[in-house]
């Protein structure tokens, strides 16, 4: 019917940090396109390596001083929630670890706020070890959402059946698969921590998962919530990799780099088709933001794929 | 039977359904900084946490005579700390330990004169380092003090006494009474940011023997300074000339 199912996805040009949105169609086409049924927005809101930062840097003249804190971020959320109906709030790992909040309380205040401020979903870094695989299952257990990691067995560990792999949210008839993939943690992570924590290589398992997710489970719109680093030197699987050899990601949101992007990267995957990835830093200095519009049945018909590369 | 036509044309309608394609996207990175006003909820929510932390982190553990600062060769302070990851170390680790080592360069902080708190070794050493133990041969400890004294140009050591010549090793002695031969064993306490070859010193990499001991850094010192203040007494710590220069 639809012969074009490539061209799914339109593909646009992100003008530095902020705004954006040129589609590369054809200015008749996207007058069609207006005239299409009902459209439906979703909001993905997003935080990496927040690093136990409950309250903002302190004043002390570093560079960030002042920013971040849990009570300004859940101002920033209030608001976007009260203008948009379908939002979604995820963490890319490393919750713990970093100011002595997490020394004193290892991770209840951290997982708490995570609660208050509504996140729909999360993955696990390497530093929320730190407090040990007992101490993760007992903190991760005061989460009112889900862990999700797909390529961490933890069969013979106290977390076995306390993650998720994926999870599916509903958003008016929008379909959204989110998946979890976390970091080697052998060489990174001292053993007595991870204990016998299995870790699955995340390129099969993504490829798995996301199909799974868009052909069994019908999602519109897949995330991988990623802690595997944005990209390195060397052949070390990262966000750049596994997008490239990705098929049906639409966006994964990355962390354990700590990467400021002003902007989500586009990066093409195995075939051809442009997806994103974004990273906003660290700390919770910055709160990412994306906006879609869905609308009904697949992508009008393009001729040839147009992308756009990021500026 | 009209209202049956309309039932069937709603089923094929939602049959033919091919989901849902993104039109349109577009991204901001928001900055959660000064210009956001805090919620006052959150904030409430989040006192009783902050208080605690903040009483935990003001609490005295020992009152010192006077300032202390890290120094090359040698200072109170490196002496200081040193001597507290070895004390600490040892009772982590269940284990004799022979040397402890810190990096100078992780030292990050002085002590004020006066009540010592939890809050100022946070200064003093805000990373999160873990406690590692290395088993090292004697020649391979020699080859640890030798790389550091240049490295560094300091040695912030516990356990051992050393004399330095234009930024080699010319001798060391354990306190213990231990001698150094190169042929046997000797435990040493160090970070794992250290062990890892972070200072530089690759060759800790491959050492067969490593423990990894889930304990940081900062907390063996907290924990020390913590005894220490117990008698309720001024301490006035000093260097005691471990590191000889020739």
């Amino acid at each position: 019917m639809d012969a074009s199912h490539s061209n799914r996805r339109q593909f646009l040009k992100y003008l530095g940090a902020t705004a954006v949105i040129a589609p590369a169609l054809p200015q008749a086409l996207l007058a069609a396109t207006k005239a299409a049924p009902k459209a439906t927005a979703l909001t993905i809101l997003h935080t990496n390596d927040v690093h136990s930062r409950l309250d903002p840097f302190p004043m002390d003249g570093s560079r960030n001083a002042g920013k971040g804190g849990v009570a300004r971020r859940m101002t920033l959320l209030q608001q976007i929630r009260s203008e948009q109906k379908n939002t979604l709030l995820l963490d890319a790992g490393d919750i713990f670890q970093g100011t002595p909040y997490f020394n004193l309380y290892k991770g209840e205040p951290e997982m708490l706020a995570m609660n208050r401020l509504g996140y729909d979903a999360g993955t696990i870094g390497n530093h929320d070890f730190d407090g040990g695989i007992e101490n993760m299952r007992d903190q991760f257990g005061k989460a009112t959402f889900p862990l999700l990691v797909a390529n961490y067995n933890f069969k013979n560990t106290v977390m076995d059946g306390r993650t998720k792999p994926w999870q599916v949210f509903k958003k008016d008839g929008i379909r959204v698969g989110v998946f979890g993939l976390g970091i080697q943690p052998k060489g990174l992570i001292p053993e007595n921590l991870y204990k016998e924590t299995r870790y699955l290589d995340p390129i099969d398992i993504s490829t798995d998962m996301a199909r799974r997710l868009r052909q069994e489970e019908k999602c519109d719109y897949v995330i991988c919530l990623s802690h595997l680093g944005f990209k390195y030197p060397d052949a070390t699987v990262s966000d750049q990799v596994l997008a490239a050899k990705s098929k049906d990601i639409d966006l994964i949101i990355g962390g354990h780099t700590h990467t400021f992007l002003d902007a989500p990267v586009t990066v093409n995957n195995a075939n051809g088709k442009p997806m994103l990835i974004n990273q906003v830093g660290f700390a919770g200095i910055n709160l990412g933001r994306i906006d879609l519009t869905f609308e009904p049945g697949k992508a009008p018909v393009v001729g040839g794929t147009q992308v756009v590369p990021v500026g | 039977m009209k209202k049956l036509l309309l039932f069937v044309g709603l089923l094929t309608a939602v049959s033919c359904q091919r989901g849902f394609h993104v039109a349109r996207q577009q991204s901001a990175r928001l900055a959660v900084d000064a210009a956001v006003p805090a919620d006052s909820s959150t904030v409430r929510w989040l006192a009783p946490y902050k208080q605690k932390l903040d009483q935990t982190m003001n609490m005295p553990l020992v009152t010192i005579g006077e300032r202390l600062e890290k120094s090359t060769p040698e200072s109170a302070l490196d002496d200081l700390l040193a001597d507290a990851l070895l004390a600490q170390a040892a009772k982590q680790y269940g284990k004799a330990i022979d040397v402890s080592h810190l990096n100078y360069g992780g030292i990050r902080n002085g002590l004020p004169a006066g009540a010592v708190t939890t809050g100022n070794l946070f200064e003093v050493m805000p990373f999160d380092n873990q406690l590692v133990v290395l088993t090292l041969t004697g020649a391979q400890l020699m080859q640890f003090l030798t790389y550091f004294a240049a490295n560094d140009n300091a040695l912030v050591v516990g356990g051992v006494r050393v004399r330095v010549h234009d930024k080699a090793v010319t001798s060391a002695t354990l306190t213990n009474g231990r001698a150094i031969v190169p042929d046997q064993t000797y435990t040493v306490a160090m970070s794992d940011y250290v062990a890892n070859g972070g200072g530089g010193a690759d060759f800790l990499k491959t050492i067969a023997q490593r423990d990894n001991v889930n304990y940081l850094i900062r907390d063996a010192l907290i924990e020390y300074f913590r005894e220490l203040g117990k008698a309720g007494k001024t301490i006035t710590p000093q260097a005691d000339g471990r590191i000889t220069l020739e």
